[in-house]
């Protein structure tokens, strides 16, 4: 017998019974749709994922920030007997609250734990992050700033740059200055933005005013800063106080009170740092819509930024910055693929890190649970439909006992009334399960808009391509799938009718 | 299938029935529908059986048709030792073979008078556009060529029996099993369709079984009359 009959009988016995025909395959519709329509939506997820995680580097980063250890992780610190009355067990939990509140150590980010970890293998970087407030001054005009260091591939550096460079290594000599202080220092027309490329511009950081020991500051009820000639006056009464405190009125108890306290500080030094720079570009400043992106330590929205290794050199002369270390490192590994590797390495070195990559596979986990367990859903949808599809098919052999019976007695064999039966199984599987995908992707353009309206509410991220996908793999699975349920659903009911006793099958009414 | 060594039949003999026996239900409680049946029909012979209601009449012919396997005996049909054949070659048998005719014509519904006898050409392996012509050349020997693309029920029983005859004699049958198959109808439609059997059969040299329980169909139609009885021969 020809496959091409096989067919035909298959088709013509599905077309005499329309209704039941088209109702089961509609179950094999909804089935292979919910299947279809899960999968691509777990798999688009999954790309939007990687591709919003290698859209920039944040994959390859490790950010590092300053580690507080407690006595408790270092044994061999101790404290002084705890005195007085009381029971062992409130004893031992009073010293150890005096251990961990008096041996409480930070361990910092400092320039030698940055050279450790710039050491490691497939570090590519290191970019110290910090905040540090320092006066500019050009042309005799100073201003009050945030100074910050940045890289010379810093897209966001680049995406706001109005005039002039970005910088062309990490240790130049230069400066990029945002066009708000130049606002500040009195260059106000646009011909002035110009104007102010090649200048030199001085920058003078101080210690900052919560810096240990004896301060003197001034602090106006506005939230005004104190100008540099006000500071550096401020610092001269500074140095001369220790010498004056007699003058004041004051008792001889205080004034020794007083000289005990500043006893260990070395008043006469000024904690300052000066240097100069040119300045290759004016930035503007973030836009709302800038600043609405997911925070990035590496985003530079200080007004003075210098490339992040001159930066760092300024910085770390700054008296006692050495000691503190800055806010925060990050970390760019040469290939996302060692970032857990040195993720590690810099936690054995005592540093506390996070990772995005981290995050990322975590998020990952999550959505593969999520979308695995609706693709067990829609597999059991389709499973439930087979199930419709045996019992139609049982029926249908029980209808069609007569008609076997004749097909027997006019020579057909066993084995091709089966494959009949099964054909019919393949059909509504293939008819079902194409319909499925089919209409799963119809849908996926009202609800990818649906989905980018949700996002677009909650997160300010937007959206490059659809969060379904369709990809070859997908249809040919879901297809197959819905065959082969189907098939395997008919294959029972095939066999009953071909096990059917074709005189018996005759007499049937 | 070839035929089983040491069963010396001879040419002339379209089937060979030896101590055929035929029995249902369980060991210990059998009912025998055919016992110790023995039975030889030249090729081209045309042989009645008549018998009574439940005397054995459609077993014998169904057996011989292949529909059915003997509980024990042998039985050899058109050169097949059909007790011995598989389940496939038992319908290639009743594919090329023989053709049957029923008193209640067994057409499938749904299909028109040619698809009905293309069915055993399509089971047969056959062509589409040889089956189709076999088909016409088929219904137009049973004078259907112009119902062709009616279905059974906007047929007479007269014509639909035709369509059966037409379907048993598409794949040229070397032998032709006709169970009453003028039961279901009127004596001048019963006239008609017994003419175009002997036409068919005399034509043909085409080896007749046929099962009657009609005295005088019997004798004007087939060369032998055999009677049955209670699952046995007796004359």
């Amino acid at each position: 017998m020809r496959a091409r009959d096989l067919f035909g009988l298959a088709l013509a016995a599905l077309w005499q019974q329309k209704s039941r025909t088209v109702m089961t395959t509609l179950g094999v519709v909804f089935g292979s749709f919910v299947l279809a329509a899960s999968l691509s939506i777990g798999q688009g997820v999954q790309d939007t994922i990687e591709r919003e995680s290698h859209r920039s580097d944040y994959l390859r980063r490790i950010t590092v920030h300053p580690q507080w250890r407690s006595a408790d992780s270092d044994p061999s610190s101790d404290v002084s007997p705890i005195p007085g009355k009381m029971s062992a067990a409130k004893r031992e939990r009073i010293r150890r609250a005096v251990r961990e509140h008096t041996s409480r150590k930070q361990v910092a980010v400092t320039q030698e734990k940055m050279s450790q970890m710039a050491a490691l293998e497939h570090v590519e970087a290191v970019v110290p992050v910090f905040w540090q407030s320092g006066y500019a001054i050009v042309d005799q005009q100073s201003q009050l700033t945030a100074v910050a260091g940045a890289r010379p591939q810093d897209s966001d550096c680049r995406r706001r740059l109005v005039a002039g460079r970005v910088f062309d290594t990490a240790s130049e000599p230069a400066a990029l200055v945002s066009e708000f202080l130049l606002y500040r220092w009195g260059l106000i027309d646009d011909a002035s933005v110009q104007g102010v490329l090649g200048k030199k511009v001085r920058v003078e950081l101080r210690a900052p005013w919560h810096e240990r020991g004896f301060q003197v500051h001034l602090v106006r009820s506005e939230g005004d800063e104190a100008t540099l000639e006000e500071t550096v006056a401020l610092e001269r009464i500074k140095q001369q106080l220790p010498a004056t405190l007699d003058r004041f009125d004051l008792t001889a108890d205080q004034v020794q009170l007083l000289r005990q306290a500043i006893l260990d500080q070395d008043l006469s030094v000024s904690s300052v740092v000066s240097e100069a720079f040119t300045i290759v570009g004016v930035v503007r400043l973030a836009t709302a819509e800038e600043q609405k992106l997911p925070w990035d330590p590496l985003r530079t929205s200080a007004d003075l930024i210098l490339p992040f290794q001159t930066a760092s050199d300024l910085f770390f002369r700054l008296s006692g910055n050495s000691e503190r270390g800055v806010d925060q490192a990050v970390v760019v590994v040469d290939d996302e693929r060692n970032t857990k590797e040195v993720y590690q390495r810099i936690s054995d070195l005592g540093m506390r890190a996070n990772t995005l990559l981290e995050y990322i596979e975590q998020q990952r986990l999550i959505y593969l649970l999520i979308f695995g367990g609706m693709t067990c859903v829609a597999a059991v949808a389709l499973l439930v439909a087979a199930l419709g599809i045996a019992n139609t098919m049982l029926m249908s052999v029980l209808e069609r006992t007569r008609e076997i019976g004749i097909m027997k007695a006019v020579g057909a064999g066993n084995a091709q009334l089966q494959l009949v039966f099964v054909i019919e199984g393949a059909i509504i599987g293939s008819l079902g399960g194409g319909l499925g995908v089919l209409l799963a992707w119809a849908t996926s353009f009202p609800g990818d808009a649906w989905v980018r309206s949700m996002v677009a509410r909650s997160v300010p991220v937007e959206l490059k391509e659809s969060l379904f996908v369709f990809p070859v793999w997908l249809v040919v699975v879901s297809l197959l799938f819905a065959v082969v349920v189907t098939t395997l659903a008919a294959l029972y009911p095939a066999r009953r009718a071909a096990k059917i006793d074709p005189v018996a099958a005759l007499r049937h009414e | 299938m070839p035929l089983a060594s040491g069963f010396n039949l001879a040419d002339e003999f379209a089937i060979r029935v030896i101590d055929l026996t035929k029995a249902y239900g369980k060991t210990g409680a059998l009912l025998y529908a055919l016992r110790g049946v023995a039975l030889e029909v030249r090729r081209g012979e045309r042989v009645a059986l008549l018998g009574k209601s439940g005397s054995g009449k459609s077993t014998l012919l169904n057996l011989l048709g292949g529909l059915d396997r003997p509980t024990a005996g042998r039985l050899e049909v058109a050169g097949h030792a059909l007790e011995r054949l598989t389940g496939r070659d038992l319908a290639r048998f009743r594919s090329a073979s023989v053709g049957m005719i029923f008193q209640s014509f067994y057409l499938i519904s749904s299909r028109t008078a040619l698809q009905n006898v293309e069915l055993p050409l399509i089971f047969a392996g056959r062509s589409p556009r040889e089956r189709r012509s076999e088909a016409r050349r088929a219904l137009e020997a049973v004078g259907l060529s112009a119902r062709l693309h009616h279905r059974p029920a906007e047929l007479s029983g007269g014509e639909n029996q035709r369509v059966a005859i037409a379907r048993a004699l598409a794949n040229r049958p070397e032998i032709l099993l006709a169970d009453e198959p003028t039961g279901n109808l009127d004596s001048a439609t019963a006239h008609d369709v017994v003419t175009l059997i002997r036409e068919h059969v005399d034509k043909n040299r085409t080896t007749l079984i046929l099962v009657t329980h009609d005295e005088e169909l019997a004798a004007a139609c087939t060369d032998r009359v055999l009677r049955l009885r209670d699952g046995q021969l007796v004359s």
